[in-house]
Order: structure tokens, then C-alpha cells, then sequence
């Protein structure tokens, strides 16, 4: 059993108060889509549930298995896509999630694996990536350890008709919601304009 | 509970003016110093005493915010010791060097007390610069604590290095190894006086300026609850 | 299962010094910059102080203090940046959701420490033969660049780390790790005029050295994890 909970987080920059109080929860098998417009929030949000950021205050709760994880521990378990977060540019695709693999104790076959399903180009350098292709990557790179909980900020930026059909795929079989699933797990989902998703039991509107 | 910090701060006022007067009055004059000059002595001596005591605070209050709790009051308390300690060496510093300009000639020599404080300033504004290179509170307060921690780690190893540059102007130390001190009794008295008087200064000004420091960042959350 | 999280940590440890050095021999940044620094100012020391320019008197107390500048000076142009780097390209926000923060700053370190290892087994030869300078005793002269090596290693990836995520990176890092540094470069400057000139006393500054990494090392690994994380 996994559940994600967290109450009025709030966040300022300096001067600019950009989450004030925000609330939100998802169950297994569950997506929260979290909308608003440009600078409403849903990064910064997204960040302070995987742990990269600090809340100013309120409560982000985060357990699996019955055992709640604090930030750290929601680091290592979190699975995020999102704009600002760049692989290696010197390493080759394969050299980047080789890498990651090693770092998270993952066997190298689910790198290939990964690899394949977003047919992505192994040799190439991912300095020579399409914004596409650096798109598919960073879903590789969030799937790499099989995360219960998946992070997406805008999660269909770039990608091409085949690429957003993969994606999808990989996110119903991450929801459970494919037939195949073996267990259900977490998302919260932020986008500029809503996103039609099978899963999504809930909705934040960061435009109040 | 105001009535008797009031109290304590109008005492403190009097022990400083009781001190100041003692330092010209009470306390005789050293042997061996040129004029009036040993009169300095009783600022000199307690100021850079008190840059100490300032730099050991912002130690601890830095490790405390570290792994004490992230509480902000550490670190508003550390950035206001490294303030204040900045203050009390740049005193400290310079009237020492107004008194070995008077004493052997020269303003600077890079004796080990001379460069000790140096080094404390150095630390104080390293500090400060890192503080203002970073927007984010949280960030700031957390990489400003580490720094200074680092620095307490690093302090110590100055205590083996310094003794090195053997010549040095500074008096003899006044403790000699059986612990007794061989100062005139009044100047001892007048002296000690002013390091306790300058220490709690010292704490009183900290605990000012943190306070300070947080109700001006109440007043920047509430202007932009309304704004 | 103390083991298998043993052998976990040292595998993440090593996979980063592995991505370091990977990344590093197909930009070539910092070996061009620590090259190019050792080359410029061994030629001009070489030219301005060499054996016919100052007495051998006069050098061997000033020599000792040149080298540990050089090297001082081409850490800070080549060791920062390895956490520089990642910040500026992004690739931090990776880091810290993958890594272990002490095996992340163990392979980091590594790293440092084979590139100050490099920087020293180029410079000192070359240093050496530029001055004609006679070594009374070599087995003292390594451990000194060792030991003061380490610890120009050691502060500058911590204090890296605490610059990468400020502005005015450049000049910060200067500022910070100049006092850090002092009592290292002063310990090491002592240590390497005596192992030159054949004077005793040389194990006890090695002892208080060899402390002084330690103590550095030991602070660094219990601040890294704050300074990484928030």
C-alpha cells in the first residue's frame, strides 16, 4: 500500500510567494493531475514532493508498504520527468542510464530494455539528442529503478505521436490501469492545460 | 519580564562606564609601556577576546541549525555573531596596530595575534560574501551553516601553525605555567571586568539583532499576504 | 544485509569517479587548464628564478612557497568544476535523486584526488629540474605533496560544493577557501622546505598535516549531505 498526502505546502522565492497553502492526496493506481497557468507553481510543488526542495511549511506525507519516507528517502524512491532535468551530454544514452543503473543497485538489462521500448539510440551522445528524444530519455531515466511514485512535469513536452503513445503506455502499466499490471503505483501529473488520462482520480487547480 | 531586561541593560551600561573609568583612573600604569599607551590595553584585550567568543557562536549556532532542527532562529543568530565579530575585530585590530605603532614603530608585523585576528576577519567575510551570493533563505542559511562549521574544524590547526613565526611583539603572556598570573592586581581586575563586559555586550547586541532580523522578515511575509 | 549495502555504496562511489573521468577524457577541460597553468608558470618562475637568476640560498627558502602557489592556484582552476559543472548543466537534479550523498562525495573526491595527483607528478619533476634544486630528502618531499595534495583536495570539493549553488561562483570559491586553506599551504610550505633543505622536524608537521585531512575529510563527509540536500 502506498499513499502520497500533503497539506498546505507553502513556498516563497524571495518576495514571491508561488505555492500559499496547497493540499492534495493520491492512492494507489491513482494520478493527481495538477493544473495551472505558467508560474502558478507545479514545478516548485513537484519538487517539494520529490524532496529537492523544502517547504516553507505544511506536511508532505509519503509511505510504502505501511512505512512512511521522509525527503530523503522520497528521493531515492520518486521517479521524475521534468524540463529542467538534463543527463549527461558527454555520455552516450546507453553510457547516461548505464550510469544511473549503477548508482541505484538496477541490473543492466532494464536499461536495454528501456531503451527499446522508447526506441531511443544507444550510441548516440545525448548532447546530439532531438528535444524529443531527450524527452524519452528522461522517461528512461525515471522508469530506470520501476518507482512506485511518478513525478511528471509536463510529461508530453516535445514528444512526437509515436513517443506519446509509449509514454502512455508506460504510465497505464505504472497506474495498474493496463490489465498486465502487477502492482499499482502513484502519479501526480502537472500541466499547463489539462491532460486526458485514464487514472486520474483528482484534480489541483493551482489557479485559483 | 521587559523591566528586567531593561534593568540588565541599564547595568550593563554601568559596568562599560565603570570599566572605561577604571581602565584611566583605577588601574595603574605597565612597566615598560611608553606614556599612557598600556592604558589601550583594556579595549584591545576584550574586544579581540570577544571576536573570539563571536566566532565560537556563530560555530554553534551554525551546527545547531544544522542538526538541531533547521531552526531559523541558529541562523539568524549565527549571521548576526559573524556581524558582530566583524565589528569587534576590525576594533580590535586596529588599536592594536594604533598601539604597536606607539609601542615599537611599526603598525603591522604579522606577529601570531596580529595574524590570528586577520585570519578571523578573513573567515568573517568569506562568510558574509557566501550569504549574499545566495537568494534563497533555506539555501543560504544551510550552506552559510556548513561553511562555518567548516571554518571551527579548521581554526585549531592555526594554533600549531602560528607559533611557528617565533618573534613576537606581543607582551609575554600574562599566565605563566603555574596558572599565576603575573599582572599588577588592579590592571587584572580592570581587564577582566572589561572582557566580561564586552562579552556580555557582545550577547546583548546578538540577541538585538537577531531579534531584529526577525521581525524584519515578519514584516516582508505580512506585506506580501497583503500585497 | 550490511554487506550488500557495503558493496552497493563503493560500486556508486566508483561508478562516479568512473562517470568523472569518463566525461573528463572526452572534453579534456581540466587536464587542458591544469596543463596550460603548470606550463605558463613554470616558464616564468623558471626564467625569473632559475639557477641563474637567484643563489641557491636565496631560492631554496622561496622555491617551496612557489610550488605549493602553483599548485593551489591550478586546483582552484581545475577542481571546482566538478560540481560547478553539474549545476550549470542541470545534471545536478539527476545526482541528487539517484546518488548516495557520501559516495557521491567519495567519487567526487577520488576524482580531485587523481587529478591533484596528476597536476603534482607533472609539476614537481619539471619545478625540479627548472631550478637545479638537489632534494636532501625525497621520501619526505612525496609525503609532503601527498598529504598537502589530499587536503587541497578534500577542502576544495566540499567548498565546491557549496559554490556551485551560489552566484559568483568564480571568485567565491577563492574567497572561501583561502582561510580554509591557509594552515594547509603553511604545514605544507614547512613540510617541503625542510624534506628540500635536510632539516629534522619534519614528522611532526607531517603528523599535524596528516590531521589536518582528517579533520577536513571527517567534517566534509558529516556537511556534504546538508550542503548537497536541502
Amino acid at each position: 500500500m502506498a499513499t502520497l498526502r500533503f497539506a498546505d505546502v507553502r513556498r516563497r522565492f524571495g518576495r514571491l510567494a508561488v505555492l500559499t497553502g496547497v493540499s492534495g492526496a493520491a492512492g494507489e493506481g491513482e494520478a493527481l493531475l495538477v493544473t495551472g497557468r505558467n508560474g502558478s507553481g507545479k514545478s516548485t510543488l513537484l519538487r517539494c514532493l520529490a524532496g529537492l526542495l523544502a517547504p516553507d511549511s505544511g506536511t508532505i506525507e509519503y509511505s510504502e508498504a505501511e512505512r512512511p519516507l521522509d525527503a530523503a528517502g522520497r528521493r531515492r524512491r520518486v521517479g521524475l520527468v521534468a524540463p529542467e532535468l538534463a543527463l549527461y551530454g558527454e555520455l552516450t544514452v546507453e553510457e547516461n542510464l548505464d550510469f544511473f543503473a549503477r548508482l541505484r543497485g538496477v541490473e543492466g538489462g532494464r536499461g536495454r530494455e528501456l531503451l527499446a521500448r522508447l526506441d531511443l539510440p544507444a550510441g548516440r551522445l545525448a548532447a546530439n539528442l532531438s528535444s524529443g528524444m531527450r524527452q524519452r530519455l528522461r522517461w528512461a531515466w525515471a522508469l530506470l529503478h520501476r518507482p512506485r511514485l511518478l513525478l511528471l512535469d509536463e510529461p508530453f513536452q516535445n514528444l512526437d505521436a509515436a513517443g506519446a503513445r509509449a509514454v502512455r503506455e508506460l504510465l497505464a502499466e505504472h497506474l495498474g490501469t493496463a490489465p498486465e499490471a502487477a502492482r499499482r503505483g502513484l502519479a501526480v501529473i502537472a500541466n499547463p492545460i489539462p491532460l486526458d488520462i485514464d487514472g486520474v482520480a483528482a484534480r489541483l487547480d493551482l489557479d485559483r | 519580564m521587559e523591566s528586567l531586561k531593561d534593568t540588565l541593560a541599564w547595568l550593563l551600561w554601568l559596568w562599560i562606564c565603570a570599566v572605561v573609568l577604571g581602565a584611566f583612573y583605577y588601574a595603574p600604569l605597565a612597566i615598560g609601556f611608553i606614556g599612557q599607551s598600556s592604558r589601550i590595553l583594556f579595549f584591545h584585550v576584550p574586544m579581540a577576546w570577544t571576536a573570539f567568543v563571536a566566532f565560537i557562536a556563530a560555530g554553534v549556532s551554525s551546527l545547531r541549525y544544522l542538526f538541531g532542527g533547521r531552526d531559523a532562529r541558529h541562523d539568524r543568530a549565527a549571521a548576526a555573531a559573524v556581524e558582530l565579530g566583524l565589528v569587534f575585530g576590525v576594533l580590535a585590530t586596529i588599536s592594536g596596530a594604533l598601539w604597536a605603532r606607539i609601542m615599537w614603530g611599526a603598525y603591522w608585523n604579522w606577529d601570531p595575534r596580529q595574524t590570528s585576528i586577520v585570519i578571523a576577519l578573513v573567515f568573517y567575510g568569506a562568510y558574509l560574501a557566501l550569504r549574499d551570493a545566495i537568494d534563497d533563505g533555506e539555501r543560504r542559511a544551510r550552506l552559510a551553516a556548513a561553511y562555518a562549521v567548516l571554518g571551527l574544524v579548521v581554526t585549531p590547526f592555526f594554533f600549531f601553525v602560528l607559533p611557528r613565526i617565533t618573534y613576537s611583539l606581543h607582551p609575554e603572556s600574562v599566565v605563566n605555567t603555574r596558572f599565576k598570573v603575573d599582572m599588577e592586581p588592579r590592571m587584572l581586575q580592570v581587564l577582566l571586568a572589561g572582557s566580561a563586559g564586552f562579552t556580555a555586550l557582545f550577547f546583548w547586541m546578538l540577541n538585538l539583532r537577531s531579534r531584529l532580523q526577525a521581525r524584519q522578515e515578519i514584516a516582508e511575509r505580512r506585506e506580501l499576504e497583503r500585497g | 544485509m550490511v554487506s550488500r549495502r557495503v558493496s552497493t555504496w563503493t560500486a556508486e562511489a566508483a561508478a562516479v569517479f568512473a562517470k568523472e573521468w569518463r566525461c573528463e577524457l572526452r572534453t579534456r577541460y581540466a587536464l587542458n587548464t591544469l596543463a596550460l597553468f603548470t606550463f605558463t608558470t613554470l616558464v616564468v618562475v623558471s626564467m625569473s628564478l632559475g639557477p641563474i637568476g637567484i643563489s641557491l640560498a636565496q631560492g631554496s627558502g622561496v622555491l617551496p612557497v612557489l610550488l605549493w602557489l602553483i599548485l593551489l592556484f591550478a586546483s582552484a582552476a581545475g577542481l571546482p568544476r566538478a560540481f560547478v559543472h553539474e549545476e550549470e548543466t542541470q545534471t545536478a537534479t539527476a545526482l541528487r535523486l539517484a546518488a548516495t550523498p557520501s559516495a557521491l562525495f567519495c567519487g567526487k573526491l577520488a576524482y580531485g584526488l587523481t587529478l591533484v595527483a596528476a597536476l603534482e607528478a607533472l609539476l614537481t619533476p619539471l619545478y625540479l629540474a627548472a631550478m637545479s634544486l638537489a632534494i636532501a630528502s625525497p621520501t619526505l618531499l612525496v609525503a609532503a605533496l601527498a598529504a598537502g595534495g589530499y587536503g587541497l583536495a578534500a577542502g576544495s570539493t566540499l567548498v565546491a560544493a557549496i559554490i556551485a549553488q551560489a552566484r559568483g561562483k568564480g571568485t567565491l570559491f577563492a574567497v572561501l577557501s583561502f582561510p580554509v586553506f591557509l594552515p594547509l599551504l603553511l604545514l605544507a610550505v614547512e613540510l617541503t622546505g625542510k624534506a628540500v633543505a635536510g632539516q629534522p622536524g619534519g614528522g611532526v608537521t607531517l603528523v599535524q598535516l596528516v590531521l589536518y585531512d582528517a579533520s577536513v575529510t571527517v567534517a566534509s563527509l558529516m556537511l556534504f549531505p546538508a550542503v548537497w540536500n536541502p
